[in-house]
């Protein structure tokens, strides 16, 4: 009788959960929860229904699938960010011409570092997120709000250059969430309309104060059709706030070598950017995978191999990936933005390009940091970073353009780099330690 | 209190039963300290009452900061806090020694645990620990999955956010009352280590019971993740029953369980939930009409119900089901498969999923008799409220519920598909004989199952643990 009863508990065994249990307590919830054995008498039973191997060979650990559409529209994307920094750029003969060379570079000098830092900060603490502007809108508004008047009422009252810092500030900042919606070629195509207007002498405040008005009511509108409930949560204002330092501090870099005058020389050297711009947007996207590749990369992976360093994992091939797609672009472009300098009276030289180069390298590295938590390591490297760009003219001078630049984005890389290649090189370690634990 | 889960941010049956034993013992004062699952917004379901107050909710999974210390001091560098607490927990028989002393480390170095947590010298400790800790042998057991590097990351992490929950101050008190023995377990363990205050565990549904339920039916899960799953359950249970002065399951099913699982006999207390008694019953309508209550889940086997209408309706074709209760989140796939044998049944209007009610008396009140298929339970709201209203039940033998239907509804084994329809249809075409069962049913319930009954017999027992009067 027994014998049967056995027999008839392993049959269950099998039919419920495809093999034998594993132990003593799988098997006594089987035979409580589908053949009705009070608990006592299950267990008593459970003993004898117990696997007696194990699986030598691990399983796949479940990878989750990527989260939403982040990555959607990244083309038109890419080609609204080229437009857009195009526009700006011819912005500045006409700007320069009306408002004289000293209030643009100044208003530029000011508004690029607050943009950068406000667009780095929005980013770390909604439009990251997958239901990025949902998040916006359902309590990021009225923050959003107070530190745009923080922002951009002292900005205005400054004499001067003031009141196009804000101007710029509010169009560059609010382009990101236009951006975000997936209307960057909307938000492109309104700044070279912007251009044309300049070129043909109509008023510079009234044109951009349109764009303005125009840009930030996209924005709004951009924010309010994605209003939607979410249970998901806002990143932390601590880390918002960190990220914009040092979103900032990438804006102090660009502008704070005088070799480069700003807005004095033309559409150059914003319309240098667009190589370093290019590439970082690709290295950038690129790295994006880093949250789903290394999981990916790391399924199936036995244990004893968890902890090894490797430059073949993971984790490393996606950040050596990701730099070689950054400076492959950068070099290439901007061999071709030499050769073509011949025809448009290009005074782009080598070195500045090479500066923005490292710059975009620089903001890359210092991104990535950020986002896998070692920020104090991204601030250490941009302070460096900008210390030895403001020593650079005392001690040897402004005559190579963007060397300054170049020599404090050097620096920033020559500290970035090690902690994450020591980081990188472990996929196993990366994952539990760094990307998981935040 | 601690809660896991529940009261006062979700609606249920453990939340009912805060509600009640906090209204029911307003001499007490309770602070309630809930966990819950982070980066999400919560909605608080309860009202608490004058006596009680809310503390600040641990969150798991969120990405709020970790818990701060006083500044500088700080722990020395060892490694040692990821692999203590996983000796501690993942074994069969976990080293509880070394896992009180790693989480109240935690709570007096809450600094540390982010920083040891991403330490590559404790990431490598940990990895050696596990290693060694799949090789061990038990007699209860099979030997242990092979881990991939995925599953020991995951499991890493999870023993981060077990550091982070400990490290988590809880405010002074007289007595720890934890509602679970899983995550609420931990910062009652770390505060019992430090100050000595007595521990009241009071089991609703055996957590590590529950935990291998839902890794059962959890089909994705690949074996590491299952093993990881049903051992930190085992290991907090341990812990929580090791740690607890008393331990009060609401049946005798679970005391079962809690003995099994090794905990000390003496300080097992039964005590039975209850329900406020209404007035005099009113008789059931006659009309061949059966009601099921609960969340549209696996654990309530939906689909043995469906088969079981199928069947009387065969017989009885006039007889009519409503089921109430909405799907439990996450299990959208399980309510889908349930609509769609429903549809292949042709069940029609025989049998009716209607939703989440706010008036679980006046639904029961309209039906001739409750019908529950579940293949787990401990003890029920939804019977007890059959029996409040003198309705007959015929259920499922699991858990608690042939305790509380002795004499007053018909228990048959989880999925004896013939055997409910049987019972079902002979008390449908018997009234006489429902009619009785639901009388004694209604006598069993003020008998033993009242609310003032179950809060005096908790306000007797903390007054046994505190030693002190209730005024």
């Amino acid at each position: 009788m027994k014998e049967l009863e056995d027999e008839h508990a392993d049959g269950v065994m099998q039919a419920r959960l495809g093999r034998r249990a594993r132990d003593v307590i799988e098997a006594t919830i089987v035979l409580e929860a589908w053949l009705g054995r009070p608990a006592h008498s299950a267990m008593s039973a459970a003993r004898g229904l117990v696997a007696g191997d194990g699986d030598p060979k691990p399983d796949r650990g479940r990878v989750e699938a990527p989260e939403g559409d982040e990555q959607q529209g990244v083309l038109v994307e890419g080609v609204a960010l080229v437009l857009s920094i195009l526009s700006v750029a011819a912005w500045a003969t006409p700007l320069s011409r009306v408002l004289g060379d000293g209030v643009l570079a100044a208003a530029i000098g000011v508004a690029l570092p607050i943009s950068v830092a406000l667009q780095w900060a929005l980013r770390s603490r909604y439009l990251s997120r997958r239901t990025g502007l949902a998040l916006l809108a359902r309590d990021g508004l009225a923050l959003c709000a107070l530190t745009a008047f923080a922002c951009a009422v002292p900005l205005a009252l400054m004499p001067g250059w003031g009141p196009l810092a804000a101007i710029l500030v509010a169009i560059w900042v609010g382009g990101t969430v236009v951006t975000r919606r997936g209307w960057g070629l909307l938000y492109a195509l309104t700044l070279v309309a912007t251009s044309v207007a300049l070129a043909h002498h109509a008023q510079p405040y009234l044109v951009l104060g349109l764009l303005t008005a125009f840009t930030l009511s996209v924005a709004l509108a951009a924010v309010l059709t994605r209003r939607a409930a979410t249970e998901e949560r806002a990143g932390t204002m601590s880390r918002a706030l960190v990220a914009g330092l040092l979103g900032g501090a990438i804006g102090l870099l660009l502008v704070s070598d005088p070799s480069l005058g700003w807005g004095v020389h033309g559409v150059h050297p914003a319309i240098a950017l667009v190589p370093s711009v290019i590439g970082s947007f690709w290295g950038g996207y690129y790295l994006w995978n880093l949250y789903e590749a290394v999981p990916r990369g790391l399924s199936g992976v036995p244990l004893h191999r968890a902890g090894r360093a490797a430059m073949t994992d993971p984790a490393m091939m996606l950040f050596l990936g990701a730099i070689l797609r950054l400076v492959g672009a950068t070099v290439v472009l901007s061999g071709v933005l030499l050769f073509i300098g011949r025809w448009t009276h290009g005074t782009d030289d080598v070195s500045v390009l090479f500066a923005f180069g490292c710059v975009a390298l620089v903001s890359l590295l210092v991104g990535l940091l950020e986002s896998l938590g070692r920020r104090r390591a991204g601030l250490i490297a941009c302070s460096a970073a900008l210390a030895v760009e403001l020593a650079w003219p005392q001690v040897v001078g402004t005559h190579l353009a963007g060397g300054a630049l170049a020599a404090g984005a050097t620096v920033g890389i020559a500290l970035t780099i090690p902690p994450l290649l020591v980081l990188l090189a472990r996929s196993g370690r990366v994952l539990a330690t760094t990307l998981w634990i935040q | 209190m601690i809660t896991e889960g529940t009261y006062p941010y979700a609606i249920g049956g453990v939340s009912s039963w805060c509600e009640a034993v906090i209204g029911g013992l307003d001499q007490i004062d309770w602070e309630i300290l809930p966990i819950v699952a982070g980066g999400k917004r919560r909605q608080q379901h309860f009202q608490l009452p004058q006596n009680a107050c809310l503390l600040r909710p641990i969150e798991l999974w969120s990405q709020d900061s970790a818990p701060r210390g006083i500044p500088g001091r700080r722990g020395h560098g060892t490694p040692s806090i990821p692999a203590k607490l996983l000796r501690g927990l993942l074994p069969w028989h976990g080293d509880l020694d070394d896992l009180t002393a790693a989480l109240v480390h935690c709570r007096q170095r809450p600094d540390d645990v982010r920083r040891e947590f991403r330490a590559r010298a404790s990431w490598q400790a940990y990895l050696s620990a596990l290693q060694e800790i799949l090789e061990l042998d038990d007699e209860d057991s099979a030997p242990a999955p092979a881990y991939d590097a995925i599953e020991a990351a995951r499991l890493y992490q999870l023993l981060y956010w077990i550091a982070r929950t400990a490290a988590v101050p809880t405010p002074r008190c007289s007595l720890l009352h934890v509602t679970a023995a899983g995550w609420a377990t931990i910062p009652a363990l770390v505060h019992k280590a430090l100050h000595g205050t007595p521990m009241l565990l009071t089991e609703h549904g055996v957590y590590v019971r529950e935990a291998y339920l839902a890794s059962v039916r959890d089909a994705s899960a690949s074996r590491g993740e299952r093993h990881t799953s049903t051992r930190i359950a085992l290991g907090l249970t341990r812990a929580a029953y090791a740690a607890a002065d008393a331990i009060a399951p609401v049946t005798e099913a679970n005391e079962q369980w809690e003995r099994g699982l090794g905990a000390d006999p003496e300080k097992i207390r039964v005590i039975p939930n209850g329900i406020h008694p209404f007035g005099e019953p009113q008789a059931p309508p006659n009309a061949g009409r059966v009601i099921a209550m609960g969340r549209i889940d696996p654990l309530k086997d939906v689909q043995t119900m469906l088969l079981v209408a199928d069947e009387v309706g065969r017989r009885m074709p006039e007889a009519r089901f409503e089921y109430w209760g909405p799907p439990t989140p996450g299990e959208e796939l399980y309510a889908g498969a349930c609509e769609r044998m429903h549809r292949r049944l042709g069940l029609d209007e025989r049998f009716r999923f209607m939703g989440r009610t706010a008036d679980p008396h006046g639904v029961i009140r309209s039906g001739d008799l409750v019908l529950m298929t579940s293949i787990s339970e401990a003890m029920p709201m939804a019977l007890l409220e059959a029996m409040a209203q003198a309705r007959p039940a015929v259920a499922t033998s699991v858990g608690g519920v042939p305790g509380v239907l002795r004499g007053c509804g018909i228990v048959m084994a989880p999925g004896d598909v013939h055997g409910l329809a049987s019972a079902v249809t002979s008390l449908l075409r018997n009234p006489g004989l429902a009619a009785q069962l639901g009388r004694r049913g209604y006598e069993r319930l003020h008998r033993r199952y009242t609310l003032e009954r179950c809060a005096e017999a908790y306000g007797a027992l903390i007054y046994e643990l505190t030693g002190r009067g209730l005024a």
